[in-house]
């Protein structure tokens, strides 16, 4: 966390809960420069859908640290939707992505959960989900483990291919992948298309801050009683 | 008293599975990325499934001295189906190391091409930095060109979820998650594996981005 983080965060703490997610991803470009850091709140002029209820803010969720990164946030995690490594530090999820991380358990316990209070492993510790994969990942190259059963597998004699030349121009896009769970958990369905179709330029343009808010508010107006019910402290705050 | 720290754990697990039954129908979790976006890969959802383009998972992690990336694609599937090897696909994998996050400096574009007989398949990996020209080679070998590793293949589908508790507690608002059924176990599917000296994507303390995309020749299915 640098001071123009900080500085930027404590200017989004004075902004409307729905402003201040809009203005998250300036907060967090990647490098230290203040140059770029907005320290006042200056709304957006795009036009952004209301979530369906503002009973809660998830500004908090989005601001938290995440532990042991440095001062990553979940809306540095989110914000583009790519796989992000810091050479410096540790690999393992959120930090880059490891074979063996338990990337659900750990996502829902950043999403939801007041890192402050809890782990980003609390729900994997329990687990929540199955916590590693049913067969063992080779400890070197090629890491994936072999396949299962007796499938068949092509000729390895080849030695001369045909590939296509084309540009990459002449090629539609179909999917895209960067963080896993996002584009399914945390865009609905009538954005889907756009998302995949779209680059984490527009992530970082904020086109899809709006959804993600939407559907994160929701998310946790079904869950906040029952992780308080459960002992647990959930990041998003009664607005 | 550990005992009950335990169990008071579980609980906490098990209530917000109830509350997660209540919201998430609807949301399209399907996995990681797998069968997204539906309206293009779900044959549920998509009389026209691109299953080759469907990437169902992207890792990327470092050690001391290799920057590793999988990309995994036209999956889960039965342990009885082959590999999805189609020259009409683009694969790439997209990292930024330039600082800004989201602009792409280092495009690694991967082919598949058909070989001279039905059954064999080859590769082409192209732009990797500190590699003259493509790596090429048949699929379910280890190739290496100057320092840089790839295979691509046949692999067991690494990712781990109980998408089927998921979908029953959805459907029946009973919960079912279950923490020792794993939809993705004992399925396949097809992947990509580059394993690149970390001095060629290292470039001093600046973030690393990775992601992946696909793309088809001529539009959509």
């Amino acid at each position: 966390m640098t001071f123009a983080n900080t500085r930027c965060l404590r200017a989004i703490a004075l902004a409307p809960a729905f402003v201040a997610l809009t203005m998250l991803p300036g907060c967090f470009d990647g490098d230290d420069d203040d140059d770029d850091m907005v320290v006042m709140p200056t709304p957006t002029p795009t036009p952004t859908p209301t979530p369906t209820s503002a009973s809660f803010d998830v500004g908090p969720c989005l601001q938290q640290e995440i532990p042991g990164t440095g001062g990553f946030t979940v809306a540095d995690a989110v914000i583009p939707d790519t796989l992000t490594i810091n050479l410096g530090a540790d690999a393992g999820f959120p930090n880059g992505r490891l074979l063996s991380d338990p990337v659900i358990d750990v996502t829902l316990a950043v999403i939801f959960l007041d890192l402050m209070e809890h782990s980003p492993l609390t729900f994997a510790n329990i687990p929540l989900n199955p916590p590693e994969n049913d067969v063992a990942f080779r400890s070197g190259f090629p890491f994936l483990a072999a396949p299962q059963g007796s499938p068949p597998l092509a000729s390895t004699s080849g030695t001369t291919f045909t590939f296509r030349t084309d540009a990459p121009a002449a090629y539609e896009r179909v999917d895209r992948m960067g963080m896993p769970a996002v584009a399914t958990v945390l865009i609905g369905s009538d954005q889907k298309i756009p998302y995949n179709d779209a680059s984490p330029q527009d992530d970082a343009n904020e086109t899809f801050v709006p959804e993600l808010a939407q559907q994160l508010t929701g998310l946790t107006e079904a869950l906040a009683d029952d992780l308080t019910n459960a002992g647990l402290t959930p990041c998003a705050m009664p607005s | 008293m550990r005992r009950n720290a335990k169990l008071m754990a579980g609980a906490a697990g098990l209530v917000l599975a109830i509350g997660a039954t209540q919201i998430l129908p609807g949301l399209g979790l399907t996995a990681a990325d797998h069968l997204d976006p539906p309206g293009r890969t779900d044959p549920s959802v998509d009389s026209t499934p691109d299953r080759a383009a469907d990437i169902a998972d992207i890792f990327a992690w470092h050690t001391d001295d290799k920057f590793n990336m999988v990309l995994t694609f036209s999956g889960p599937q039965a342990t009885d189906e082959p590999a999805t090897y189609d020259p009409d696909v683009l694969y790439q994998i997209n990292i930024s190391n330039a600082g800004s996050r989201v602009d792409t400096e280092i495009p690694i574009r991967v082919r598949f091409g058909r070989g001279a007989m039905t059954d064999e398949f080859g590769v082409q990996v192209s732009n990797v930095p500190g590699v003259t020209g493509n790596i090429v080679g048949s699929v379910e070998k280890d190739l290496t060109k100057d320092g840089v590793m790839v295979r691509a293949g046949l692999f067991d589908d690494p990712f781990f979820f109980d998408l089927q508790g998921f979908m029953e507690t959805k459907d029946t608002g009973d919960l079912s998650f279950m923490a020792d059924r794993d939809f993705f176990a004992g399925q396949n599917l097809t992947a990509i594996v580059i394993s690149i000296p970390l001095d060629r994507i290292a470039n001093g303390d600046n973030l690393v981005d990775v992601w992946a995309e696909t793309a088809r020749f001529g539009g959509q299915l």
